[in-house]
């Protein structure tokens, strides 16, 4: 049975900068909770989501390696320093690039991956390279997510095509968030084979909380 | 707790509870009644609110297709009868709500389609469960159920698919989403009954969900909805999905999932390609390049009776819908194949049971075992077309405290949602000998033309042949003895059930009948009583409460277990009435073993 089943990677991109610190943190880490015990009560999710945490300040980590859903750990995420999105980016390329099995005559590769990013600042790195080879790779399906008033919606559409914006960093607003990410999540690992390779993919339609960027 | 109302059609007012994250599927949202007995759903898109054939498609469905509503109330079922048997195969909404959207009420399914143990108690029992190679190791052993009742919720759910499209409807999106299944007593129910199409009159709103959708749909997506080549949801793409589910809950496979690699460029277009125009069966006979390695348990091991529609669906009829077999024929070969089941004697095993298809070798495929008793009866039966022509209609394997019921007795009734299911007559292995106890049928007649009356029985000898009742369209029963274990004393007549040589019954004459080597399911009793009434029927696998519900296929949890708590005093009447007619117990036993004897 291995050698058929496909995994759908699930990576979440998280802006841990210090202007992050203090409550937003706090929400974003029982928002991933929230996330988890959602999807593992999802027979389709369970079969085929993998999660992976890259987290993002002054250096970018990937703090959990894409992993099942039953196995995953949640990561401990700590707020500080400066927001380095273009670091981010790189090492995304590069966890896709090792982890996601490719597509070849002898092996069924996995589906296209699904990408969510979350910042709430301006980048302090330089970010550009990386944003216009991932928008023109198009590794995954990339939802960049612009939280708060300090988050530039501009810097985001160059990645991307697909931008929303939350207005706070509100626990209600970052817990609304995580369930639209969930549903994102279940939705697609439902209705994957439809999806043709170059189409936008089916979203949920998002909560009042969420709007998206034309 | 905010408790808000909601206003159907017809005036009607219905609470529901609001909640902050409600459960949510692709079309709706979904909040409970405060007593939890009926669920308020809304829909998503304000689009299918405002479409205006979204009220006329509810209020067609909910009225003059309604399987579930009698025609003198405005439904379609003929009669109260299978008004109610549909109850419980569909979760068919009761109302339409208009205020404060648009959205329908629906029954909450039983409780049984809730895990009642393990790491997901509570939720709906969707198939996806116990189809997951990773999900299925996670859901407790109680709840798995055995092979038999995998037999029996894919006759439920089979005979719901065909009660839809006699109505002329089409589900659409048959998936392991939306039947909710019970292993354990063998049940289903089939939910989002609210898409349904109507040919010709409401068009499909979804393509129907990934690995059931049929391959012309997928591979006509391209097209324009209105281009006459595009294939969309309808019956005949109803038969491919029902086809995919009964073979995945029988074999606990997909049969296209194979290795076979169809493009490189993406996962996407690869899988729009096995599942669409290059869709390919796992197990085709000449073409192997989508044989998985480790198939082991091919669709043989169903018999013959379901290994011909799987082909027919899967090869034949993959690419060319009209061959593929309508959901009767999937219900009637299943029903079949229910008589053709015999219980696995290894307690450890995890189907606990397994179809005689090979009389050669009968064994279970799934653990090994043996059966354990050295002959086994099938009851070939014959029913009468033309006057003193008797044609082979079907078979039953005659094992230890199998039933027979009125559809095996009469050709002209089916065992579907209006039969009868009280037991008519049993089978045990006793002293040695194979014998049917007559329960309930009125003029079932020995080899040598005796009445046998109830609570009595006929000895099952090879090639015995009596009638199992005078009346008109009551069948011939012939005994089949098969030998287990020595292929070199197997009777000709021992090739595959179902196939044309098994049904014409010619087997060597077994004279002499082999000692019992060994069974373990006889009641001691003391011996002048075993004879009279005849030692109830009790095995090791089947406990006595959950006998009858096991025995009738066709039934969804507990509807049968009403005939149970009867069983004892039934049995106890028998035994007077037969103490009565036979005046004396020395009278009753001399007479029942001469007509064993006979």
């Amino acid at each position: 049975m291995l050698e058929i089943n496909r995994r759908l990677p699930v990576y979440l991109l998280l802006d841990t900068s210090g202007s992050m610190s203090g409550e937003p943190i706090a929400a974003v880490g029982q928002g991933v909770k929230a996330l988890l015990a959602d999807l593992r009560s999802d027979p389709q999710a369970i079969e085929t989501a993998y999660l992976s945490v890259i987290t993002f300040d002054s250096v970018a980590r990937q703090l959990s390696p894409l992993t099942e859903l039953m196995a995953f750990q949640e990561p401990k995420l700590i707020a500080s320093g400066a927001t380095a999105l273009g670091s981010a980016l790189k090492l995304l390329d590069e966890a896709i690039d090792r982890e996601v099995r490719k597509n070849a005559p002898d092996q069924k590769g996995d589906w296209k991956p699904l990408i969510f990013l979350m910042t709430d600042g301006m980048p302090t790195d330089s970010w550009q390279i990386a944003a216009d080879a991932i928008k023109k790779n198009k590794p995954g399906n990339l939802i960049a997510c612009a939280a708060g008033s300090g988050a530039d919606v501009d810097v985001l559409k160059r990645i991307t095509e697909i931008v929303i914006r939350l207005d706070t960093l509100q626990p209600d607003s970052l817990k609304a968030f995580f369930k639209w990410v969930s549903d994102s999540i279940k939705i697609t690992s439902q209705s994957i084979a439809q999806i043709a390779a170059d189409t936008p993919i089916n979203l949920p339609p998002p909560p009042p909380q969420i709007q998206i960027v034309p | 707790m905010t408790v808000l109302d909601a206003t159907l059609t017809d005036g009607r007012v219905v609470q529901y509870v609001l909640t902050d994250n409600p459960p949510s599927g692709g079309m709706k949202k979904t909040y409970f009644s405060p007593d939890r007995s009926c669920v308020v759903q809304f829909y998503h898109h304000q689009s299918a609110v405002h479409d205006p054939q979204r009220l006329s498609r509810l209020e067609a469905i909910l009225g003059k297709f309604n399987p579930t509503i009698t025609q003198d109330k405005g439904g379609s079922a003929a009669s109260q009868t299978s008004a109610d048997y549909f109850k419980r195969l569909f979760c068919w909404p009761v109302g339409i709500v208009i205020k404060p959207e648009i959205g329908i009420v629906a029954p909450t399914y039983p409780d049984s389609f809730f895990f009642a143990d393990g790491p997901f108690k509570g939720r709906e029992k969707e198939g996806g469960w116990f189809l997951g190679s990773k999900t299925r190791r996670l859901l407790p052993a109680s709840e798995l159920g055995n092979w038999k009742n995998h037999f029996g919720l894919c006759i439920c759910m089979a005979r719901a698919v065909r009660r839809l499209h006699l109505a002329g409807l089409a589900h659409s999106d048959l998936s392991s989403k939306n039947v909710l299944i019970d292993p354990v007593h063998g049940a289903s129910v089939i939910i989002d009954i609210d898409s349904l199409v109507v040919p010709g009159l409401y068009p499909p709103d979804v393509m129907g969900s990934p690995g059931y959708i049929a391959p012309e749909v997928l591979g006509t997506q391209h097209l324009p909805v209105d281009d006459p080549n595009r294939h969309l949801p309808s019956a005949v793409t109803d038969q491919h999905a029902l086809a995919v589910l009964i073979y995945q809950y029988l074999l606990l496979r997909h049969p296209l999932r194979g290795p076979k690699v169809h493009s490189t460029a993406s996962a996407e277009e690869d899988e729009r390609l096995a599942m669409g125009s290059q869709a390919l069966f796992i197990e085709h006979p000449t073409d192997p390049s989508n044989q998985p390695r480790d198939l082991n348990l091919p669709c043989a091991i169903l018999g013959q009776e379901l290994a011909n529609l799987v082909q027919r669906a899967f090869i034949d009829g993959l690419h060319t819908p009209h061959k593929r077999p309508a959901a009767a024929e999937w219900e009637r070969g299943l029903v079949k194949t229910w008589d053709m089941l015999i219980p696995c004697d290894n307690p450890g095993c995890s189907h606990q049971a397994f179809v005689l298809w090979n009389p050669h070798d009968i064994r279970c495929p799934f653990c090994g075992t043996a059966y354990p008793i050295s002959t086994l009866p099938v009851l070939k039966l014959r029913s009468e077309r033309r006057p003193g022509q008797w044609l082979a209609d079907g078979q039953i394997v005659a094992f230890h405290n199998q039933s027979l019921f009125s559809w095996h007795v009469f050709d002209n009734i089916y065992s579907g949602e209006l039969a009868d299911r009280t037991p008519q007559a049993y089978c045990v292995f006793h002293q040695g000998r194979w014998l049917l106890i007559n329960q309930a049928m009125d003029s079932l007649t020995s080899p040598g033309g005796n009445r046998v009356p109830i609570g009595s029985a006929v000895e099952l000898k090879d090639r015995a042949k009596f009638r199992l009742s005078q009346q008109p369209h009551g069948r011939i029963a012939e005994v089949q003895l098969l030998r287990i274990g020595s292929s070199t004393q197997v009777s000709p007549a021992s090739v595959p059930a179902g196939s044309p040589a098994a049904q014409s019954s010619c087997g060597t004459p077994i004279t002499h009948m082999p000692p019992a080597t060994r069974f373990s399911g006889l009641p001691p009793a003391p011996a002048a009583v075993t004879l009279l009434p005849a030692p109830p029927p009790q095995s090791p696998g089947i406990s006595r409460a959950g006998r009858v519900a096991e025995a009738s296929p066709p039934l969804t949890p507990h509807t049968g277990s009403s005939t149970t708590p009867d069983y004892w005093q039934e049995k106890v009447k028998t035994y007077a009435t037969l103490v009565i007619a036979f005046g004396s117990f020395t009278t009753a036993i001399t007479t029942l073993i001469s007509q064993c004897h006979r």
